[in-house]
C-alpha cells in the first residue's frame, strides 16, 4: 500500500523527476567526458523536451501527489501548473540555444558543466514552486531557485559588474527569503500546519489572532514579491539584469518570473479564498484586504518601472526596468481577484515569455558582434542589418502594446478584465503608463531606423539557425497579434486550479 | 521546568531584529551574511517553539530544511564574497555600487 | 464546395501576398499577371460550385454559415470570421469574382509594360480579397472590414499612377479626394453599427435580424440606425451630395475604373441596403429618403453626362446616374429588382469602361472624345462589344438591361411613385442620349483625329475579355425576364432571391393588383423614348454637327452648368473645404495645436522626463538602501493594513 502510494505520487511528477534526472545526468556527463563539453547543451535540451512532454500530459490532471493523513497534499498537478511548466521549459530551451551561441559563456568553455547543471537546479526549483501547496517545499523551491541564480548570475567570475550582480542579489535575495521564513514560521504558530489547503479550511472555520496573520501574511509577500521583482521588493533587478551574463538575464526575467507568479496566484487563491461567485469573482477571507493591497502595488510597480526606463542607455537595463513595468501590469490581473484577471495573466505572461526571450536574443546576438548594450551604438542596425532590426522592432512594439502584435491581445484581455471589474481608474493609470512606455520603446527604434549607420559597423551575417530561432520567436507574436482564439483557449484551459 | 511560550517568541523576535538591524548598518558583506543567518535561526527558534507547544512534528521537520539551505547560502555567499574579493579588493557593501541608476 | 467558400477569399489573399512580395523581384509580367487573374479564376470556380450546389438545396435551407475561426470573444461581443453564403452573398459573390475575373485578364494586356505591374496586381487582388470578405461576412464586423479595405484599394489604385498630372493637380489629388468623402460616409456606418449593437446586443447578421422582429425597438430607433447606413451607403455608392469623388476617380488605370468604380465597389452600398433590408423595411421614412435620392442622382447625373468630353467622365456620370437607379429600386422596396440591376450594370458598364480603355490604349492615351471619331474600322471588336453595351444601358429589348431597369421603372410605378417613375424614366431617355452621343462621337462619322496616331485593335488579351462581357450584357438579361413574359416559371431572378427579402416584402405596404397591360404599356413608354433619344443623337452628333453647336450657343448658361457639373465641387470648396482648411490652419494648428496641445505633451513629456531622472536616482547601488527602502516599504504596508482594519 504505502508502495502504491509512492508510485503514484512519483507518477503525478513526472516532469521534475525527467529534470532531475536530467540534472544528474548532467553532472555525470561532465565528470566522465573531462574536456569534451560539447555534448552537455544536448543532453540539457533532451531532458527539456523529455519534461515537456511529461507537462503536456499534465494538462488533463488534477491530483495531489504526496497526501498525508488528513487528506492535504505536497504538490498539485494541474492544468495551471502546467502552464507555468510549459512556460519554464519553454524559456529553458531558448536560453539553453541561447547559450551555446553566446560569447560570454562560451569564455569560459571549462565550466560548461556546473552552467548547465545549475540552470537545471533552477528548473527543477521553478518546477516545485509552481506546484507546490506546502509552504515548507515552497520555501525551499524559493531557495533553490535563488541559490542556482545567485551563482550563475555572477557565472563569468572575471567581469566586476559580473560578481558585483551576484553580491547584490545574494544578499537581496538572503534577507528577503529570511523575512519569509519569519512570516512562515509565524503563520506555523498561528494555524499550526503549514499546508495551504489546511490553512484555508482553518481560517474560514475558526477565528485566528487578526494582527498576527496580517503580519505573517505580508513577510512572506516579500519573499514571493522579490521573486517577480514588484516594488519596493525590486531593487535587485536592474543591477542583477545588467550585471549578469545576458543569457541568464533572459532568463530570469522569464523562467523566474513565470514561477513567482504562478506562486503567487496559487498562495493567494488557495490560502485565502473563500468562494468563487457565477462571474468568476473571488470571495477572499475577511482577513487582508488584498485587492487594494495589490492595487498600490501594481501602480508603484509599472510607474516606478516606466518612469525609471525612460532615462536608461544599456538595453539590457532598460529591459530590466520594462520587466519590473511589465510586473506591474501582471500585477493588475491579481488586483482583479478574478478568474477573468486570471486568463488576462496567463494571456500576458505567454505573449511576455516570447516577447521577452526574442528582445534579449537580438540584444545578445548584437552584443555578440559589437560588444556593446549601449542604445546608442545600435544607431542605423536597422540599415545593415534589417532583419534583426525589424526582428527588434517587432519585439519592442509588442512589449509597448501595439496591434497588431501579440502584446496588444495581452494589454486587451488585461484591460478588458479591469473594465468588467468596474476598476476604470487603474485601466486609466495602466494606459498612461503604456503612453510613457511607448517613449523609451520608441526611442530604440528611432535610433534603429531613424539614424544612419557609421561606416563599417555591423558589418556581419545573422546565422541560418539563429535566424531561424529569431523567426521562431517573432512570428507567433504577429500570429497570434492577428488570430489569438488558440491563446485564449489555452488560457481558458490553463487556470484550472486544483481545488476550485 | 515551565518556560511560557512568550519568552521564546520575544527572543525570537529580537534575534530577527538585531539580523535586519545588521544587514542594514554593517559595511562588510561577511558580518552580513551572519546577519542573514541570525535571521534565518531566529525564524527556527519560532519554529521549534511553535514545534513543542502545538505538539506537531513539522515545525522541527522544517528546521532541519532551514538549516541546510542556511548552510548552502553561507556556502555560496562565501563564494561569491571571494569572487568579488578577486577582483576588487574589497568587502565593503558600500563600496560595491558600478552598476547603479 | 459549399463550405470551402472561404477560398474564393482566401485565394486572392494569397494573390496579394504572392503579387507583393515575390512580385517585384521576379519581375515577369506572365507569371504576375496569371497568379493575380488564377487566382480570381480559381476563386470564381469555387463560387460557381458552391451556386449550383445551393441551388440544389430547397429554397427555405440555401443558406449555409462557414466558420472559419472566433476572432474575437469579450464580454458580450463575439465575432467570429464566418462566410455566409445565400442567395444574396452568392449573387455578389459570382458578380465579383467572374467580372473580376475578366477584368484581370484585360489587365494583363492594358498594364503591359507598366513599371508597377505587380503593384496592380497586388493591389487587385487585394481589393478582390477585401470585397470578398465584404460580400461574404456573417457579421457586421467582417463587412466593415471589407468595407474599409476596399476604400483602402479604391485609394492606392486611383493615385496609382501618383505622380501624373490629373485636372488641376496630380492623381494622388484625386485618391485622397476619394478616401476622405468616403471617410465621412464611413463614419456614418460606424455610428449605425454601435447603435445596431446597443440596440441588438450583436453585430451577427442572423441575430441582429431575427431580433428585428423579437424586440420591441422604438420607429425612431430603426430611422436612425438605417439613416446611418445609408449614409455609409452614400459615400460608398456616390450618391448626392457625396457623389464628388466619383467623377474623379477616374483618374486610377481603366481596369480599376471598370472593376471598381462601376462593376463592383461602388455597389456595396447597395449590396449593404440589400442586405440589411428588414432594417430598412421597419424605417419606410428613410426609404422614402433613398428613393428620392435615388431618383434625383440619377437624373442628376444623366444632365451632367449630357455634355462632358472626357470620355471616362462620361460613363463616370453614367455610373452615378445608374447608381440612383438601384438605390431608387431600394427605396420603393424592390430589393430584388436593385441587385437584378447591380448585376446587368456590372456587365455593361465593365464592358463599356473597358472599351474605353481599349479606345485610349489605341488613341494613345487621348480621351477627348472631340478628337476621336470614326473608329469603327480601325478596332471592330471594340466597336461592336461597346455597340451591345451602349444599347444595353439605354435599355433596348433584349439586351440585359432593358430587363432590369424596367424592373426597376415598373416596380416604382406600381408602389404609386408616379413622380419618382417620370424623373427614372427621364433619365433613361437622357441615358440613351448621352450613351449615344458617346458612341456616334467615338466610332461613327469622320475621324478627327491625326492620321499618324494609327489607332489599331487591342490586343485578344483585351478583346476576349470584351467579348465575353458583351455576350454576358446581351443575354444576362434573360435571368430575370418579367413574370408577365416568362409564363409559370415567373421571374427566376426574383424567385431565387425572394427568400432573403421575404421578411423585408411582408413588412413593407403590398402593392394593388396592376394589370399586366399597364406594364406593357410602361415598357413602351421607356423603349421608345430611347429608341427617339438615340435617333436624336444620330441627327445631332453624326448627321448635323451644327444642331448640337447651336444648341449650345442658344442655351449658353445651362449648357456651362452641365459642362461643370452644376458647380458642385467649387460649391463645396467655397462652402466646406476652404472655410475647414483656413480654420483648421489658423485656429486649430497654429494655435489649438501648437500652443495647447504641444505645449501641454511637451510640458508632461517634460516633467514626466525630469521626474524620471529623480526617480532612477533612487537605485543608487548600494545594496543596503535597497534593503532599507524594501523595510520601509514592508513597515508602511503593515502599518496601513494594520490602520485601515
Amino acid at each position: 500500500m504505502n508502495v502504491d502510494y509512492l508510485v503514484n505520487s512519483l507518477y503525478l511528477i513526472k516532469p521534475e523527476l525527467a529534470i532531475a534526472s536530467a540534472l544528474v545526468l548532467l553532472v555525470l556527463i561532465d565528470l566522465i567526458m573531462g574536456n569534451n563539453k560539447k555534448f552537455l547543451p544536448y543532453v540539457a535540451i533532451a531532458g527539456l523536451i523529455a519534461a515537456a512532454y511529461f507537462i503536456i500530459g499534465q494538462f488533463g490532471m488534477n491530483s495531489l501527489a504526496f497526501v498525508s493523513k488528513s487528506n492535504k497534499g505536497m504538490i498539485i498537478a494541474d492544468p495551471f501548473g502546467a502552464f507555468f511548466k510549459g512556460i519554464v521549459v519553454f524559456a529553458s530551451l531558448f536560453v539553453v540555444y541561447f547559450s551555446i551561441k553566446s560569447d560570454e559563456i562560451k569564455a569560459s568553455f571549462e565550466r560548461h558543466g556546473e552552467y548547465y547543471t545549475l540552470i537545471f537546479g533552477m528548473i527543477l526549483g521553478m518546477f516545485f514552486m509552481i506546484s507546490a501547496s506546502d509552504l515548507i517545499l515552497i520555501y525551499i523551491s524559493l531557495e533553490l531557485v535563488s541559490f542556482s541564480s545567485y551563482v550563475l548570475a555572477g557565472f563569468t567570475k572575471t567581469a566586476l559588474r559580473n560578481s558585483e550582480a551576484a553580491l547584490k542579489y545574494v544578499i537581496y535575495g538572503g534577507v528577503s527569503s529570511g523575512i519569509m521564513l519569519f512570516g512562515i514560521s509565524i503563520l506555523y504558530g498561528i494555524t499550526g500546519s503549514t499546508n495551504l489547503y489546511e490553512i484555508n479550511s482553518l481560517i474560514q472555520s475558526s477565528s485566528i489572532p487578526n494582527l498576527t496573520f496580517i503580519l505573517s501574511g505580508i513577510l512572506i509577500f516579500v519573499g514571493i514579491g522579490y521573486k517577480i521583482s514588484a516594488a519596493p521588493f525590486h531593487f535587485w533587478t536592474p543591477d542583477v539584469y545588467e550585471g549578469a551574463p545576458i543569457t541568464i538575464t533572459a532568463f530570469l526575467s522569464v523562467a523566474s518570473k513565470a514561477a513567482g507568479f504562478a506562486l503567487l496566484i496559487r498562495f493567494i487563491k488557495i490560502t485565502f479564498i473563500k468562494s468563487v461567485d457565477s462571474a468568476g469573482y473571488w470571495q477572499l477571507v475577511d482577513l487582508i484586504d488584498w485587492k487594494t493591497f495589490f492595487i498600490f502595488l501594481s501602480i508603484i510597480t509599472m510607474t516606478l518601472g516606466n518612469f525609471a526606463a525612460l532615462w536608461q542607455d544599456n538595453l539590457k537595463r532598460m529591459l530590466a526596468y520594462s520587466s519590473i513595468a511589465h510586473a506591474g501590469y501582471l500585477l493588475l490581473g491579481m488586483a482583479v481577484l478574478s478568474n477573468q484577471g486570471m486568463i488576462a495573466i496567463i494571456i500576458y505572461f505567454a505573449v511576455y515569455a516570447i516577447t521577452n526571450l526574442g528582445a534579449f536574443f537580438v540584444v545578445m546576438l548584437i552584443a555578440n558582434k559589437i560588444g556593446s548594450e549601449n542604445i546608442d551604438d545600435y544607431k542605423g542596425l536597422g540599415y545593415s542589418q534589417p532583419f534583426l532590426g525589424v526582428s527588434l522592432a517587432i519585439f519592442l512594439i509588442s512589449l509597448t502594446g501595439l496591434p497588431p502584435t501579440a502584446g496588444f491581445i495581452g494589454k486587451l484581455y488585461l484591460f478588458i478584465a479591469l473594465v468588467d471589474a468596474k476598476m476604470i481608474t487603474l485601466a486609466v493609470i495602466a494606459l498612461l503608463n503604456s503612453v510613457v512606455a511607448l517613449y523609451y520603446y520608441i526611442r530604440v527604434l528611432k535610433n534603429l531606423f531613424l539614424s544612419r549607420p557609421a561606416n563599417g559597423t555591423f558589418e556581419f551575417k545573422v546565422s541560418f539557425s539563429n535566424g531561424l530561432v529569431l523567426v521562431l520567436l517573432a512570428a507567433p507574436i504577429i500570429i497570434l497579434g492577428i488570430y489569438f482564439t488558440p491563446l485564449v483557449d489555452l488560457a481558458k484551459n490553463s487556470m484550472q486550479i486544483l481545488g476550485f | 521546568m515551565h518556560v511560557p511560550i512568550e519568552y521564546f517568541l520575544v527572543l525570537s523576535a529580537f534575534m530577527f531584529i538585531t539580523g535586519v538591524a545588521g544587514v542594514l548598518t554593517r559595511r562588510n558583506a561577511i558580518v552580513i551574511f551572519m546577519s542573514v543567518e541570525l535571521m534565518l535561526n531566529s525564524a527556527n527558534l519560532t519554529l521549534v517553539t511553535f514545534s513543542s507547544y502545538i505538539g506537531n512534528p513539522v515545525g522541527q521537520l522544517f528546521v532541519f530544511f532551514v538549516m541546510t539551505v542556511a548552510a548552502a547560502e553561507a556556502a555560496v555567499g562565501l563564494a561569491i564574497i571571494i569572487a568579488l574579493f578577486r577582483n576588487k579588493q574589497t568587502m565593503n557593501v558600500d563600496e560595491i555600487n558600478i552598476l547603479k541608476w | 464546395m459549399t463550405q470551402y467558400i472561404y477560398l474564393t477569399v482566401l485565394l486572392p489573399l494569397f494573390g496579394f501576398l504572392f503579387n507583393g512580395i515575390v512580385g517585384g523581384r521576379i519581375k515577369n509580367e506572365k507569371i504576375i499577371g496569371w497568379i493575380g487573374s488564377g487566382t480570381i479564376g480559381l476563386s470564381f470556380l469555387v463560387a460557381v460550385s458552391s451556386f449550383f450546389q445551393t441551388l440544389g438545396l430547397p429554397a427555405g435551407d440555401r443558406k449555409t454559415i462557414v466558420t472559419l475561426f472566433n476572432w474575437l470573444h469579450a464580454g458580450g461581443l463575439n465575432i467570429n470570421v464566418s462566410y455566409q453564403v445565400d442567395q444574396l452573398s452568392l449573387v455578389m459573390a459570382l458578380i465579383v469574382t467572374g467580372v473580376g475575373f475578366i477584368i484581370h485578364v484585360y489587365s494583363i494586356g492594358y498594364m503591359h509594360g507598366d513599371k508597377g505591374f505587380w503593384r496592380f496586381f497586388a493591389y487587385m487582388n487585394l481589393f478582390i480579397f477585401a470585397m470578398m470578405n465584404l460580400v461574404l461576412g456573417d457579421n457586421f464586423v467582417l463587412l466593415f472590414l471589407g468595407w474599409e479595405g476596399v476604400g483602402l484599394c479604391s485609394y492606392l489604385l486611383i493615385g496609382f499612377w501618383y505622380d501624373k498630372k490629373f485636372e488641376k493637380g496630380t492623381t494622388g489629388d484625386a485618391a485622397k479626394k476619394a478616401f476622405i468623402v468616403n471617410r465621412i460616409g464611413d463614419f456614418g456606418f460606424l455610428l449605425g453599427m454601435f447603435l445596431i449593437y446597443s440596440t441588438f446586443g450583436s453585430l451577427n447578421f442572423t441575430e441582429v435580424f431575427s431580433r428585428v422582429d423579437a424586440y420591441n425597438v422604438p420607429a425612431s430607433i430603426f430611422n436612425f440606425i438605417a439613416l446611418f447606413l445609408f449614409v455609409g451607403a452614400i459615400g460608398k455608392s456616390a450618391q448626392i451630395p457625396l457623389f464628388v469623388w466619383l467623377p474623379d476617380a477616374m483618374a486610377g488605370p481603366t481596369p480599376v475604373s471598370a472593376l471598381i468604380h462601376a462593376a463592383t465597389m461602388v455597389t456595396a452600398g447597395v449590396y449593404m441596403v440589400a442586405r440589411c433590408s428588414i432594417i430598412f423595411a421597419s424605417a419606410p421614412a428613410i426609404l422614402t429618403v433613398i428613393a428620392i435620392i435615388g431618383a434625383f442622382t440619377a437624373i442628376f447625373a444623366a444632365s451632367i453626362g449630357l455634355v462632358q468630353n472626357d470620355i471616362k467622365k462620361v460613363l463616370a456620370y453614367s455610373t452615378v446616374s445608374q447608381l440612383g437607379y438601384m438605390f431608387l429600386a431600394m427605396g420603393v422596396g424592390a430589393f430584388t429588382s436593385g441587385i437584378f440591376h447591380v448585376m446587368t450594370h456590372a456587365f455593361f458598364k465593365a464592358l463599356l469602361f473597358l472599351g474605353a480603355g481599349s479606345v485610349i490604349h489605341s488613341m494613345h492615351e487621348e480621351q477627348d472624345i472631340q478628337n476621336y471619331g470614326g473608329l469603327k474600322k480601325y478596332m471592330p471588336q471594340t466597336y461592336f462589344t461597346f455597340l451591345i453595351a451602349a444599347l444595353a444601358i439605354s435599355g433596348i429589348p433584349p439586351l440585359s438591361g432593358f430587363f432590369s431597369k424596367d424592373d426597376i421603372l415598373w416596380n416604382t410605378f406600381a408602389n404609386g411613385h408616379i413622380i419618382l417613375w417620370i424623373i427614372g424614366a427621364g433619365t433613361a431617355l437622357l441615358t440613351a442620349f448621352y450613351m449615344f452621343r458617346l458612341y456616334f462621337l467615338i466610332f461613327e462619322g469622320k475621324e478627327r483625329f491625326n492620321l499618324n496616331k494609327h489607332p489599331h485593335e487591342s490586343p485578344k488579351l483585351m478583346t476576349i475579355p470584351l467579348m465575353v462581357l458583351a455576350v454576358l450584357s446581351a443575354v444576362g438579361g434573360f435571368i430575370g425576364i418579367p413574370a408577365l413574359f416568362a409564363g409559370e416559371n415567373g421571374n427566376l431572378f426574383e424567385s431565387w432571391l425572394a427568400p432573403v427579402f421575404q421578411k423585408a416584402n411582408t413588412r413593407l405596404m403590398v402593392y394593388g393588383a396592376h394589370s399586366g397591360m399597364e406594364e406593357i404599356t410602361l415598357m413602351s413608354i421607356t423603349v421608345i423614348g430611347a429608341a427617339c433619344a438615340i435617333y436624336f443623337a444620330r441627327y445631332v452628333y453624326l448627321k448635323n454637327p451644327q444642331f448640337a453647336l447651336d444648341t449650345s450657343r442658344k442655351f449658353k448658361g445651362i449648357y456651362y452648368l452641365l459642362l461643370n457639373k452644376y458647380f458642385v465641387d467649387e460649391i463645396y470648396d467655397a462652402a466646406i473645404v476652404n472655410p475647414v482648411k483656413r480654420g483648421s490652419e489658423r485656429l486649430l494648428w497654429k494655435f489649438t495645436d501648437v500652443k495647447i496641445i504641444d505645449g501641454a505633451v511637451n510640458g508632461t513629456a517634460s516633467l514626466i522626463n525630469y521626474l524620471s531622472g529623480k526617480i532612477r536616482k533612487i537605485q543608487t547601488g548600494v545594496t543596503q538602501l535597497y534593503a532599507m527602502v524594501m523595510m520601509i516599504g514592508l513597515v508602511i504596508a503593515l502599518f496601513w493594513i494594520i490602520m485601515s482594519l
